[in-house]
């Protein structure tokens, strides 16, 4: 597998970010059946970069060795995620290896309310989805696809 | 322990009505009077005297000075310093319709905090002084302050600001222009200043600091009496670092004096089940982002982006950052206000106003149906930051907030605490109260006592609330922290739980054979959402009923051993 870094032109992270990220992967022909985005410190002002593991097609951006960590915008099985899902069906379904409850632990037959948007994270290999107790006795994606914005996000 | 009051004036506290450190006033005649603190003035000034006479005179110039004295005359003032106005481009109400609400929810004190920004800048500031002036005319009961919701370069938000005098309203001015958040992050094009990559990137970070000591300066030059910071919803999206929060209480320790301990929004998370908006209480339903600090990561145990019986994460976990911060000596107040914008189940929506262009919403528009997705509650409604002043003044109320004597509470869990610290023995014998400092010889005993009158009446959501227990937590001062992000306090715990049953209680814990300075807190809870080992819990985005986990939260007391 060829893992490729790339720098976007904006920087951010969250929902919007990784629709830019994806589609202009798409765009250009590129197949990546993993794709990460991590943030960067090492410069004054942080910026976020894209690793995308390379199945298919021309690689832009610049070979790298496999991240340690990051992430995860897009993964194999993801788009089976729409609605409520056991976690057994998740870890089976997709490449998430784990689900983790934070403060509470979840069992094989938790229900994860996913909304269509699911962003394991990734560590040393291995895919963690964190999620949180939510309303109505299931449990959601500690990361959720709208946060609220002040001043709409103005600032 | 109990009862281990001295000079003999302990029979006062239980015979004589209103007591020390209740701020609740059954003469008020406002709806519920939750103002206008009557106080033992005269028991007050007997026993400052008294200490004046046991350990002022004829004492070493080393010997360290008390602040904060238990007893000194003073009267407790409900206030918010955290109100949006029609002149915030997400916000709607008129500065009067803000004023009467608040006085009609008991405060005596309040800022007017609207984004700062270009327009805001360019054209809001110029409507919203003379609409404060005019409010402060015709409401001679309540303080209304002028301040900015400040776009901390390079973090969240924060709350500045000034008493009424001739230099305000140009101080906020210079100041929104030459450092705001915003302002310094909008290209020049588009009227702003162009220098910074993002509000809240790290290339802010020496803006933030010089914007601190400017208004520090404006101080000491004696255009303005006092100036003061607190940062707004500090764990909300992760920007504000520890070592951010470090450096602008080092960079104006007058001026940055604290953070909001529980954000506002707290109808936020009133479940739709339940008729709410069913998101996030405070709006904290966050995560990681581009700018945030990467030791604030949600794991197992723990998410930082959530708020914990209401209040942020770095005030609710024991031992976490307030506690770091604490810990190192370091004065670092806490509040809880209203944040208050959109007001739930108003009926008021927002101006058709471009505020980009004319710098307000103009008048709200009434939409004659309840507006359930909105998530704020009026000004003094729910959340409340009562300060101990020495009198109703507008410079005065700022210094008790400056000096810590200050309470934040929700849903009127309480209507009084009175918390004395002090020696026994080799020691400051008078001791000290909220925001202090006192000492005792090493070795020596520090009793804690604690009391506190429960809600005499009912909150606004029409219940009596009943305060459960009292956690008293405390940890030792370990002096300056050598790594500037520390976000933990390992040795800080909470020392005993009190189970509280009657409405008017008092408490006693004694620390003996003191080895060394430490600090100690008092924070309480309605019972009725509790970890196994008695914490806040982690509020459920989508399903957080703020009336049923009601906490307060008091600020510290530092005990030096001399």
């Amino acid at each position: 597998m060829r893992w490729v870094r790339l720098v976007p032109e904006f920087t951010s992270v969250g929902a919007h970010f990784d629709r830019e990220v994806l589609s202009a992967l798409d765009r250009a022909g590129v197949a990546a059946d993993l794709v990460l985005t991590h943030v960067e410190r090492g410069d004054p002002v942080a910026a976020t970069v894209v690793f995308a593991r390379i199945t298919g097609g021309l690689a832009p951006g610049t070979e790298v060795d496999p991240p340690a960590e990051g992430r995860c915008a897009r993964f194999p099985g993801q788009s089976s995620l729409v609605g409520v899902h056991h976690v057994a069906e998740i870890v089976e379904a997709t490449a998430i290896d784990q689900v983790v409850g934070i403060g509470a632990s979840v069992t094989p037959d938790t229900r994860v309310d996913t909304a269509g948007f699911v962003r394991p994270r990734y560590r040393d290999g291995l895919l963690v989805l964190l999620v949180e107790p939510a309303a109505g006795g299931v449990f959601q994606p500690a990361e959720v696809e709208q946060p609220h914005e002040c001043c709409g996000g103005a600032h | 322990m109990s009862h281990h009051h001295h000079d003999g004036h302990e029979h006062h506290h239980h015979e004589v009505e209103p007591v020390e450190g209740s701020w609740q006033d059954p003469a008020d005649d406002r709806p519920i009077a939750v103002a206008r603190r009557r106080f033992l003035a005269g028991l007050g000034v007997a026993v400052g005297g008294a200490a004046l006479a046991s350990t002022g005179a004829g004492t070493a110039a080393a010997t360290p000075r008390p602040t904060n004295r238990w007893g000194a005359p003073q009267r407790w003032y409900a206030g918010d310093h955290h109100i949006h106005t029609q002149y915030s481009g997400d916000g709607q109400y008129t500065v009067s319709q803000q004023v009467a609400e608040a006085r009609k929810h008991g405060l005596d004190w309040m800022v007017i905090t609207d984004h700062g920004g270009v327009a805001h800048q360019k054209l809001s500031i110029d409507q919203v002084a003379p609409d404060i002036e005019k409010a402060r005319r015709s409401n001679r009961d309540i303080l209304v302050y002028q301040g900015l919701e400040w776009n901390i370069p390079g973090a969240e938000h924060a709350t500045v600001f000034l008493p009424p005098g001739r230099g305000t309203v140009d101080i906020l001015r210079a100041f929104e222009a030459g450092y705001d958040g915003g302002i310094l992050s909008t290209s020049v094009a588009n009227g702003g200043r162009g220098l910074i990559t993002r509000s809240t990137s790290a290339d802010g970070e020496p803006y933030a600091l010089a914007a601190l000591r400017y208004l520090e300066a404006q101080v000491l030059s004696g255009r303005t009496e006092i100036a003061l910071m607190f940062a707004n919803h500090p764990s909300r999206r992760g920007v504000d670092s520890p070592h951010e929060l470090r450096g602008w209480r080092d960079a104006a320790p007058g001026v940055a004096v604290g953070m909001e301990g529980a954000p506002g929004h707290q109808a936020a998370g009133i479940s739709k089940a339940s008729g709410g908006r069913g998101g996030a209480r405070g709006y904290y339903d966050s995560s990681p982002g581009v700018d945030s600090h990467p030791g604030y990561a949600p794991t197992a145990t723990e998410n930082p982006y959530r708020t914990y019986g209401g209040f942020d994460w770095m005030t609710a976990k024991v031992g976490g950052l307030w506690d770091s911060m604490l810990a190192e000596g370091r004065p670092w107040w806490i509040t809880s206000t209203s944040d208050v914008h959109q007001v739930f189940n108003d009926t008021l929506t927002p101006g058709p106003q471009d505020h980009d262009k004319t710098g307000s919403r103009g008048a709200p528009v009434d939409s004659g149906v309840k507006q359930s997705g909105f998530g704020d509650f009026f000004p003094g409604f729910y959340s409340q930051t009562v300060v101990g002043s020495r009198s109703r003044s507008y410079a005065d109320v700022m210094r008790g907030l400056q000096a810590g004597r200050v309470i934040a509470v929700h849903g009127r869990l309480i209507d009084g605490l009175d918390l004395r610290v002090r020696a026994l023995g080799e020691g400051d014998e008078q001791g000290v109260t909220l925001g202090g400092r006192t000492f005792v010889k090493r070795g020596g005993s520090v009793e804690v006592t604690i009391e506190v009158t429960g809600a005499g009446g009912p909150n606004f959501a029409g219940a009596v609330p009943k305060l459960a227990k009292l956690d008293l937590v405390a940890g030792p001062v370990t002096g300056p922290v050598s790594d500037r992000d520390a976000l933990s306090a390992p040795g800080t715990t909470v020392v005993k739980s009190f189970e509280v049953s009657k409405n008017r209680s008092r408490f006693t814990h004694v620390f003996r054979d003191v080895p060394g300075s430490f600090y100690l807190r008092v924070r309480g809870s309605d019972g009725k959402r509790l970890t196994a080992d008695g914490g806040p819990v982690m509020d459920v985005v989508g399903d957080a009923e703020p009336w049923n986990d009601l906490w307060f939260y008091a600020n510290p007391v530092f005990v030096d051993v001399v």
